[in-house]
């Protein structure tokens, strides 16, 4: 048995024998051909794009029909690649005036436009190589009449190994018997993966060895939960995966049915599910989810890849967008956290001299550092509220003392009055509320709960900071801890304060997306969860099946242990009786 | 023969879709066509030409239209660039 790590890009459970994907894209088998058949040869090429076109054509329509116009988009440029004169004319001069074959002329062809775009220095435009060498090989493919003979020469249900996958590929698989793929290259937020995802293929990426470790017709498991790959996996783990795969199957058949209904659960307490919404890779099938609204919109990507930060107008944009999806729901944005991980290209003095980032200058320190950037976010996103109907709520990020909170409040006041002299003011009262992820905001949270609207708590960070350890180093790594006893008492001191003077608090780390660990959070009082659209669902189901008077037990139980031990047995405990 | 030089004011560039509705609007109309960026020309109605200027945030460009139907194609053209594609991300 070989267990290879990568990411999880579309979850579900695939056992069967694995086929790789040959890497040889082009063999020209005929590299000239005699002068008295150019004639038909350019016949052969014409009918070739003709033949192509069509096929993306019908690519085009499933991916509108699956995942909408954005990716449908994608095809039409490839359909304008094929018709480019720089790849129709030349590949015709080629096959005229050199008497090379079509099969030839279209490889050297491509060969000379990958070169151009391999020159380029900027990444987007030099990945564009790849966009064509996609149209490339259909061509080519349907020139030899060989198209996806690959593909449908697989005759038993299998697992497809690749070194990577173009989208049009992968638009294909499920047509065939291929019930998973992994591929060495790729991230989450890949076309590829978000494909995957609603094609519903369990998908693992960015394997790096993937192809290389496995061979055909091995028996291999695709884990697209935990983004694992096991080669010739043993008894034990293939009967254990298999039951898993059994579970998730009955699952998901039982969550489209719970779309529609209230977040409560078995004993009749009611919770708030929100989604962490990413508008660039939001999906046809993430839309139909009828949420409580938004907990969580991150806005660095907007200041990312750049080389100015992104003006009002361009951000008013943007929100404004997201905000219409939500219609009267709340619609909370949190201010930029730049910095640490997140730094934009634009030049900005505080990183010069950063030599521990995650304690640095980041997220609300940066911004009261760069008054003028928070003023425009903040401009942008009041210029939002005055024209929708939704509860528009800003979140900051990394507040560790009161001061920030007024300052903040203060540029918030004045982008309020500006506009309104513009005669732009919000439908609803905007709400300011607090990202309480730094210790001594936790600690000290009754001397400035009174400033805040809400709350919510940074999980991901707040471990990290409470047990000062450093995710991205593997020595400590480890020691990254959910269940550790001062997480528990301080995610309960943090809810206990904000109750007491009425506010909300909500969790939108990946803690809430962990069903294991809801039912400890629920009890605890939280009252908005905040997930990914991906986890909604499942994590609605898991609410409905929860008993919220044995989770506030449970949780009760958590503040007295004293060691995560202790904490792990009780989340198992929970998650059995769930079992049976 | 019109010229005329544009600056690039959406964030991402000429990127993949922009790209795609220079293409295919200059695809619409009869006259020559070309942009030139940095001595590099290429034909607008061809995608991969407009593509391979990697034309990125704050670069000048400048436009020719040579033939019949050249102040529409003219007009046509630098609205898209002037409603910056309409980008909202």
């Amino acid at each position: 048995m070989f267990v290879i790590t990568g990411i999880a890009a579309s979850p579900g459970i695939a056992i069967g024998p694995a086929v790789l994907l040959p890497t040889a894209d082009f063999a020209v088998s005929n590299q000239y051909i005699d002068v008295t058949e150019v004639k038909a040869e350019i016949v052969k090429f014409n009918q070739a794009v003709e033949k192509t076109l069509q096929d993306l054509d019908l690519c085009e329509q499933r991916l509108r029909d699956s995942l909408g116009a954005e990716y449908a988009n994608l095809m039409s440029m490839h359909k304008m690649i094929l018709q480019d004169p720089m790849l129709k004319d030349a590949a015709v001069r080629k096959i005229k005036n050199e008497h090379m074959s079509a099969q030839a002329a279209i490889f050297h062809t491509l060969q000379e436009l990958a070169n151009s775009f391999s020159q380029l220095e900027d990444n987007f435009f030099k990945e564009r190589r790849n966009d064509i060498f996609d149209v490339g090989k259909r061509l080519a493919g349907n020139l030899v009449g060989t198209k996806n003979a690959f593909l449908s020469s697989v005759k038993r249900p299998s697992v497809l190994i690749a070194h990577d996958l173009f989208p049009s590929d992968t638009i294909n698989l499920q047509e065939n018997q291929i019930i998973a793929f992994c591929t060495d290259l790729g991230g989450k937020t890949s076309h590829t993966a978000i494909l995957a995802q609603s094609l519903k293929l369990p998908a693992v990426v960015g394997l790096s060895h993937a192809l290389r470790q496995t061979k055909d017709g091995d028996w291999v498991i695709v884990d697209g939960e935990n983004g694992l790959l096991i080669i010739n996996p043993d008894k034990h783990t293939l009967s254990l995966y298999k039951k898993t795969q059994r579970e998730l199957k009955k699952a998901e058949s039982l969550l489209q049915t719970i779309n529609p209904l209230p977040t409560i659960t078995a004993d009749g307490k009611n919770f708030k599910l929100m989604v962490n919404f990413d508008p660039r890779t939001y999906t046809k099938d993430n839309k139909k989810l009828i949420t409580d609204g938004l907990g969580l919109l991150r806005t660095e990507f907007l200041y990312m890849d750049i080389p100015q930060p992104p003006t009002e107008m361009e951000q008013y944009r943007a929100y404004l967008t997201t905000a219409k999806m939500f219609d009267r729901r709340p619609v909370t944005i949190r201010l930029a956290d730049l910095g640490a991980d997140k730094k934009p290209d634009f030049p900005l003095d505080e990183f010069d001299k950063d030599n521990n980032p995650f304690m640095g200058c980041r997220g609300i320190r940066l911004f009261l550092k760069n008054p003028e950037l928070m003023h425009t976010q903040l401009r942008a996103i009041v210029r939002m509220a005055s024209e929708v109907p939704a509860q528009v709520k800003i979140m900051i990020p990394m507040i560790s003392c009161v001061e920030e909170v007024r300052h903040v409040r203060e540029a918030l006041n004045q982008a309020l009055q500006e506009l309104a002299q513009e005669g732009k003011k919000p439908v609803n009262p905007i709400a300011l509320g607090g990202m309480i992820e730094v210790p001594s905001a936790a600690i000290a949270l009754d001397g400035m709960i009174n400033e805040l609207d809400f709350l919510s708590i940074g999980t991901n960070d707040l471990i990290q900071y409470l047990i000062a350890v450093d995710r991205v180093n593997p020595e400590v790594a480890h020691m990254y801890d959910p269940c550790h006893p001062a997480v528990m008492r301080t995610i309960h001191q943090i809810i206990q304060t904000a109750h007491q003077r009425g506010k909300e608090v909500s969790i939108c780390g990946e803690i809430a997306s962990d069903a294991k660990m809801v039912p400890l959070l629920l009890g605890l009082g939280t009252d908005i969860l905040s997930v990914p659209p991906r986890m909604y669902l499942r994590i609605k189901n898991r609410i409905r099946n929860l008993k919220f008077e044995t989770c506030s037990d449970a949780a009760q139980a958590t503040l007295l242990a004293s060691s995560s031990e202790e904490i792990r047995h009780l989340v198992e405990e929970l998650n059995q009786d769930e079992d049976s | 023969m019109i010229t005329t030089d544009i600056q690039i004011t959406n964030r991402l560039g000429l990127h993949a879709r922009p790209a795609a509705q220079v293409a295919q609007t200059a695809a619409g109309f009869n006259c020559d066509i070309k942009i030139t960026k940095d001595k590099v020309e290429i034909n607008a109605k061809s995608i991969m030409g407009v593509l391979m200027l990697a034309a990125e945030y704050g670069s000048t460009l400048t436009l020719t239209f040579d033939g019949e139907d050249e102040q529409a194609a003219c007009k046509a053209i630098t609205d898209l660039f002037a409603n910056n594609f309409n980008e909202e991300f």
